[in-house]
């Protein structure tokens, strides 16, 4: 592989074979003044996720850039790694893959399939994937993506290349997430990255105090298990499929927290956007609609998989409703 | 009268024809024996043996074993057990089917079996698995089992097989997208040049859903045009007759033909008929609703173990093969026990045809086949 590819992808094999390639040991990465400008570049990977979302695309004017371009990666990831953040982790996983995204699009059919393959997903010349590869990967709680919506014949969906982009980013994004959870970094990262390191770490933990939202008069004590379960993957940044999300806020608002209070339980999200999660959760509250959809009942609720069954108690057998089981819990209370 | 059903389950128990799953030691079993409440769960056996044992001594009523395969079969909790894999399941019941109450048993059966048609057709064609990896049962009591044995759908979770479901019942289809604008030709006014649009049908050939609905209006408009019976063609999808009659009104000849060829510009109205018909016509009925049911999506589900007897009919869990399923049928071919002649006090009027013969049955004493008797102990419709 050429080495401009492997600066623009640094998390593919032929990449990491650059590194291993060049026969430092990790404390040279980290301490030797010959990768100052990688680290730089590594801390800078690190904070463009957090701010801004995704990744920069790096500037490889000649092969020392490039070099220096696909060594900022695995520091970054021990950064990462290093802070043990689960949020930054979920964000960091996100900011390269959007990244890896963007520079797909661009690229030819047989690259992005041949990158495809890599990624371990089953792919033809014409585009088209196995649907079982398809499920994994596609974030099917959005009407675009459902499979029902997709041209399948044979067991295979027939893709366009943005469509297949898309597939691999959420794939490479829970691929790094997954290798951030196992990554053991060096200590002595925390002393070369001191000073960012504490201020990434305070930031943090200023989040995690804000995702400790108030929630009013409500009580989540009296929560039923189904929303205590949506609820906390809301608020420590699990991406909620579709029907989970408009369940947890129709509760929500029936229970009587206002557009604001929700919304700020979302913004933990590490894909929140405000304007859509504002639209959506206006829309499902009837602000925008007019139609203010009622809480699902706990058929639907098992329905769509989010009923909890392990956890369901004696009050979840008395009742058919998720309201009902909130307000029953009111009521013995007293 | 469980005394005689459970006499007569033990005679089918002492030599009966079981087909083990796959992975026979990794499953959970279970089972509702006579008179009792509770199902009996958490059960696992080594070998063959040991379950026909228990068919034989414990004659059970139901008999259960997990479309999942675990690493302990017989851990009282699902998290214990440790699970590997999971068989895809699809129940196809009488009682998810529209107006199945009204509905007399062979009638009920027959109306499944249509069901049972489109979701082969759905396995093999779109999802492609071959014959080999589809086994269809008769599930001994108002409906068919069809169990999904392909080495890439085990490891399926939970949220993935919610998407093959709804596939197969059209959950979610987006309808707005069917009919596409597309530009016929350009027209010139002076300076401007004014894009005609027409909407476009799907072709029959596009693969997925979009190719089966068109597949499905071109047939519903080959059914409204055979014959002049379209007006009651109309009214048999719910039409009322004054918006059939015009309906009828507006399908010229040249606008059938037009329609043929793909432009479906007509009145909102017939493209809204043709599309629901369309649907309605593409989507299967599957069991995904209630409450305390199992579904397709649950990765943990019991199923009728194949063979086993039905305890509310004396059926046989039968197995079907895929090209014989025209003409199986199930009061003949899953009927297990002989013809002995056995009293019974029939309780309500009852008509049925089993193994070749009508029965034409009304309350009082009556003399009938054992196989019958079974059936009408079972379904509680008589005595003896």
């Amino acid at each position: 592989m050429n080495i401009y590819i492997a600066a623009k992808y640094p998390f593919l094999k032929d990449a990491k074979e650059f590194v291993r390639k060049e026969g430092v040991s990790t404390e040279e990465i980290l301490h030797d003044p010959l990768y100052q400008r990688a680290r730089d570049m590594g801390m800078q990977r690190v904070n463009e996720a957090i701010e801004r979302g995704m990744v920069g695309n790096y500037i490889t004017a000649d092969e020392t850039d490039a070099l220096i371009t696909i060594f900022s990666y695995p520091i970054a990831r021990m950064i990462v790694a290093g802070i043990g953040s689960d949020f930054l982790r979920r964000r960091y996983a996100l900011a390269e893959a959007k990244r890896a995204y963007h520079n797909l699009i661009e690229e030819d059919n047989d690259f992005v399939s041949s990158m495809a393959k890599e990624f371990g997903i089953n792919v033809t010349d014409e585009l088209k994937i196995y649907f079982t590869d398809y499920l994994k990967n596609a974030p099917t709680w959005s009407e675009k993506w459902k499979l029902v919506n997709m041209p399948l014949k044979n067991g295979w969906v027939g893709l366009k290349k943005v469509e297949l982009a898309r597939l691999m980013q959420e794939n490479l994004r829970n691929k790094l997430y997954n290798e951030l959870l196992e990554l053991r970094p060096p200590p002595s990262i925390k002393k070369v990255f001191a000073e960012d390191v504490t201020r990434i770490k305070n930031m943090m933990q200023r989040k995690e105090m804000e995702r400790k939202v108030e929630i009013g008069k409500a009580s989540i004590s009296k929560f039923p298990p189904c929303m205590r379960q949506l609820l906390a993957a809301a608020q420590s940044g699990v991406n909620i499929p579709h029907v989970g999300r408009f369940a947890l806020v129709t509760f929500l608002h029936s229970i009587g927290m206002d557009i604001d209070e929700i919304l700020r339980l979302f913004s933990k999200s590490p894909d929140y956007n405000e304007e859509r999660s504002r639209y959506q959760i206006e829309h499902i509250t009837g602000k925008i609609s007019g139609t203010e959809y009622n809480t699902p009942g706990c058929s639907s609720i098992k329905t769509w998989g989010l009923c909890p069954v392990e956890k369901m108690d004696d009050t979840c057998r008395r009742v058919s409703h998720p309201l009902a089981y909130y307000r029953y819990k009111w009521r013995s209370k007293k | 009268m469980n005394d005689f059903l459970k006499k007569a389950f033990q005679s089918y128990y002492l030599k009966p024809e079981i087909s083990f799953p796959e992975r026979f030691s990794r499953r959970e079993y279970a089972f509702i024996f006579w008179g009792g409440r509770q199902m009996v769960r958490h059960v696992s056996f080594k070998r063959r043996e040991e379950l026909l044992t228990v068919l034989r001594r414990r004659v059970p009523m139901h008999t259960y074993y997990s479309s999942a395969y675990y690493e302990k079969p017989d851990a009282p909790t699902m998290n214990e057990k440790h699970w590997m894999g999971a068989d895809l399941i699809f129940d196809l019941d009488a009682d998810h089917l529209p107006g199945a109450e009204k509905m007399g048993y062979e009638e009920m059966l027959f109306a499944v079996k249509k069901e049972l048609q489109k979701l082969l057709s759905f396995l093999l064609d779109d999802f492609g698995f071959g014959e080999k990896n589809v086994e269809i049962y008769f599930s001994g009591g108002r409906g068919y089992h069809c169990h999904v044995k392909h080495p890439e759908v085990f490891q399926l979770g939970s949220q993935e097989r919610r998407e093959i479901v709804d596939y197969i019942t059209g959950r979610g289809l987006d309808a707005k997208d069917i009919f596409r604008e597309k530009v016929v030709e350009t027209k010139r006014y002076g300076e401007k040049v004014v894009p005609i649009k027409r909407l476009e049908m799907p072709k029959p050939d596009e693969p997925g859903w979009r190719g089966r609905i068109s597949r499905a209006i071109i047939e519903t408009i080959k059914e409204i045009r055979e014959g002049d019976k379209g007006i009651e063609k109309l009214m048999d999808y719910g039409i009322n007759k004054s918006r059939a009659e015009k309906i009828m009104e507006s399908l010229s000849d040249e606008r059938i033909k037009r329609i043929e060829e793909g432009l479906l510009d007509q009145s909102p109205e017939i493209r809204r008929f043709f599309l629901k018909s369309a649907i309605d016509e593409v989507a299967v009925s599957l069991s995904t609703g209630k409450p305390d049911e199992p579904v397709t999506a649950d990765i943990k589900r019991l199923i009728r173990l194949p063979g086993s007897l039905h305890g509310k009919t004396g059926l046989r869990v039968q197995a079907v093969e895929i090209n014989s399923i025209e003409e199986f049928n199930p009061l003949d071919d899953a009927v297990v026990f002989g013809d002995e002649k056995v009293k019974v006090k029939v309780t309500k009027p009852f008509k049925i045809k089993m193994k070749g013969e009508s029965f034409n049955l009304t309350p009082g004493e009556a003399e009938v086949p054992e196989y019958l008797a079974v059936f009408l102990a079972g379904r509680k419709i008589a005595k003896i």
